[in-house]
């Protein structure tokens, strides 16, 4: 019996704004194990970061609200908890890296100063102990002459070594669960690359569990053990790496793998894009929502919205073309291929 | 094809040709009586692009690669080198003179929305190289043409009344791709024409950069990050670290064959989207940063990061040919 860590069911989440209701995640059910590192990926807009800011309770308030659904912690629904013994849980029992190191960090405290304040907030430490135990986390994520850079301030710090202060931070409490909304994408790929490895390194160490949010495939074949492909709202694809890389169901997943070049290519072959662009989530949508840029499209497609099913051992799909029973192949949409 | 990598321009085929192009800017300076600080972008680089060529320029952010893009197209003026086009040396004109060569050279910018003015229609937008460059006569011209060029990059005639904010970013890129177009040009400076889309939006805009590059004989010059972008989309690939081409190949040549330790480390540290593959790799961790180019460190410039390094990397290595017009600037080959 593996240890769930985290468990999210059927998580709603909505940005009220003056255009209308922005259904930002729609119905997200997902776990995570101990020790697993689990890859969301998914492009712009399609709820990824708003899911992971969910499961923190950080959407802002108003416009933002969790519509419903729950989001348990070893069994306890942090949904239901209120605000101050929220506070005790972020920071202490998960902790989040954001994308852009730049502004993540306040300017005008030392690093010593934040890591600090983590410290002081959920250990108690102060002072010399404080200190000390900061400069562990900065050796930790490898930052150089640690002592003297606790006493500087985030512009003496370059982005790849933000980076690893604002790890330094999340980590501070040695948290069980590490939220990582991608953590590489304002970094260069050789810094890239020593983030992924100090994040792999700190998984192994210390048995963290991570949630890394990307849309690189790439560092998701590096990182992760499991993979979550998000599509407007909604998880439409996920199993195990290997399952995703090599067999994926879904039109979407297949989509995003063709779509992206490979480094170790040695004949080149003509990229294949998806066509269109992701559906505007303020407007209510018919049927699956990927319909529109779908080459395998059906009627079927157009008027309901599929259930995810198994389609394997650890891997689950949301698509007609799976479910055998309703999917009928002389039901497809002719000339959909040619969709701009 | 081989004919054509003879090394340093001696080629009369090469359409655009760099050398020794140097860009410094002048750094504020610390006191008033102090010494000019200069940061050096760009220092002393060569290369020739031949005529249908794409020639991809990679490197890490702050190596100089879009100053190099900018000032060819004298966007930025040129500390020093030369720049021949089509046999002239742009760097040697006139302003006046440099608008008939403009109308060849374009640009297609990073950021799909700052690029284009908010306040303008797309057909604005697309119309105002026209009129800048008089290749229209009368209004009904200047209305096909912005059909045409709609057309062409995949968007319709009722695009034409819209704003930029009424658009999504990849087909902001496909308007300031049809702007590019607009006046007939015969060289583009790709500035990171993708690094600001989706992933699968990113592979409809370079397919559609490679499809009006063979329906108009195009000559690339495509400047990205993205090394697996830049392979697929290149015949030859140049290397940037700090201000200085490092290596520059055929692009095969490049990925099956990396000789400077620089150009090694950033292919190693491209992730691969393949979890075999993935576990398989060993990756080469460069150690620290990139250091400032206010002050770079003499010599070879990769040697505070180089694991190689010895004591003839205090003396600047000239970039050399190793065979098969790969070249590469390091003493250990």
């Amino acid at each position: 019996m593996v240890d769930k860590l985290l468990e999210v069911e059927d998580l709603r989440t909505s940005f009220f704004t003056y255009a209308g209701e922005v259904k930002a995640v729609r119905g997200v059910s997902l776990h995570v194990n101990k020790g697993e590192a689990v890859g969301i990926v998914g492009e712009s807009g399609c709820g990824k970061s708003v899911t992971a800011l969910s499961i923190m309770r950080l959407i802002p308030s108003p416009p933002g609200k969790i519509v419903t659904g729950s989001v348990s912690l070893y069994g306890k629904d942090l949904l239901k908890l209120p605000i101050k013994a929220m506070q005790k849980i972020r920071g202490k029992e998960m902790g989040m890296i954001f994308q852009d190191p730049m502004t993540s960090l306040n300017p005008v405290l030392s690093i010593g100063q934040q890591i600090g304040e983590v410290l002081a907030f959920h250990e108690g430490l102060k002072g010399k102990d404080a200190a000390n135990r900061s400069v562990e986390l900065l050796k930790m994520v490898g930052i150089p002459s640690p002592e003297e850079r606790l006493r500087q301030y985030p512009h003496h710090f370059s982005g790849g070594m933000r980076q690893r202060v604002m790890i330094a931070m999340a980590l501070a409490c040695s948290p069980k669960l590490l939220i990582a909304d991608e953590p590489t994408t304002a970094l260069d790929v050789t810094i890239q690359a020593q983030i992924i490895e100090l994040m792999n390194d700190l998984r192994e160490r210390l048995d963290t569990s991570i949630i890394l949010i990307t849309h690189d495939l790439g560092v998701v074949a590096k990182l992760c053990t499991r993979v979550i492909v998000m599509y407007a709202g909604q998880i439409i694809e996920q199993g195990s790496t290997d399952e995703i890389f090599y067999n994926p169901k879904h039109p979407y997943t297949m989509g995003l793998l063709k779509s992206v070049p490979r480094l170790d290519e040695i004949e080149k072959r003509k990229l294949v894009p998806i066509a269109g662009h992701p559906p505007d989530l303020i407007s209510s949508l018919k049927g699956c929502a990927f319909n529109p840029r779908c080459e395998y499209a059906m009627k079927i497609c157009l008027r309901e919205t599929p259930e995810i099913m198994d389609v394997g051992p650890d891997h689950k799909a949301r698509c007609w073309l799976i479910n055998k029973e309703r999917a009928n192949e002389d039901d497809v949409i002719q000339g959909q291929k040619n969709v701009k | 094809m081989k004919g054509c990598y003879t090394g340093m321009g001696t080629d009369k085929r090469s359409l655009v040709n760099v050398k020794n192009l140097k860009k410094y800017f002048q750094m504020p300076r610390g006191t008033i009586l102090g010494e000019n600080v200069y940061l050096q972008a760009v220092d002393d680089v060569s290369f020739h692009i031949d005529e249908g060529e794409t020639l991809g320029l990679v490197g890490e952010s702050g190596c100089g690669k879009t100053t190099c893009g900018r000032t060819m197209v004298r966007l930025y003026e040129p500390t020093s080198g030369h720049m021949y086009f089509e046999g002239q040396d742009i760097f040697k004109l006139s302003s006046k003179e440099m608008i008939p060569v403009k109308q060849k050279m374009q640009m297609i910018f990073q950021d799909p929305y700052s690029s284009l003015n908010p306040r303008m229609t797309v057909s604005d937008i697309i119309g105002e190289p026209l009129e800048v460059h008089s290749l229209i006569t009368n209004r009904r011209e200047r209305m096909e043409r912005i059909y045409e060029l709609l057309n062409l990059v995949g968007l319709t005639r009722e695009h034409a009344n819209r704003y930029p904010h009424e658009f999504s970013g990849g087909q902001c890129q496909r308007i300031g791709i049809a702007r590019a177009l607009a006046v007939d040009p015969k060289f583009i400076i790709c500035d990171e024409p993708i690094s600001a889309l989706d992933v699968s939006i990113q592979a409809q805009v370079v397919n559609l950069l490679e499809e009006l590059q063979e329906q108009f004989k195009l000559t690339y010059l495509f400047i990205a990050h993205d090394l697996a972008m830049v392979k697929h989309i290149s015949v030859r690939i140049a290397v940037m670290y700090l201000g200085k081409v490092v290596e520059l190949a055929d692009k095969l040549d490049l990925y099956d064959n990396p000789l400077h330790p620089y150009t090694q480390a950033l292919l190693s540290a491209i992730p691969i989207p393949d979890p075999d593959v993935e576990r398989q790799r060993q990756r080469i961790i460069l150690e620290g940063e990139v250091p400032t180019p206010i002050n770079p460190p003499r010599g070879c410039r990769f040697k505070t990061r180089c694991k190689y390094v010895k004591p003839e990397c205090a003396e600047e290595p000239p970039l050399k040919d190793v065979g098969g017009g790969h070249m590469v600037a390091c003493h250990l080959i």
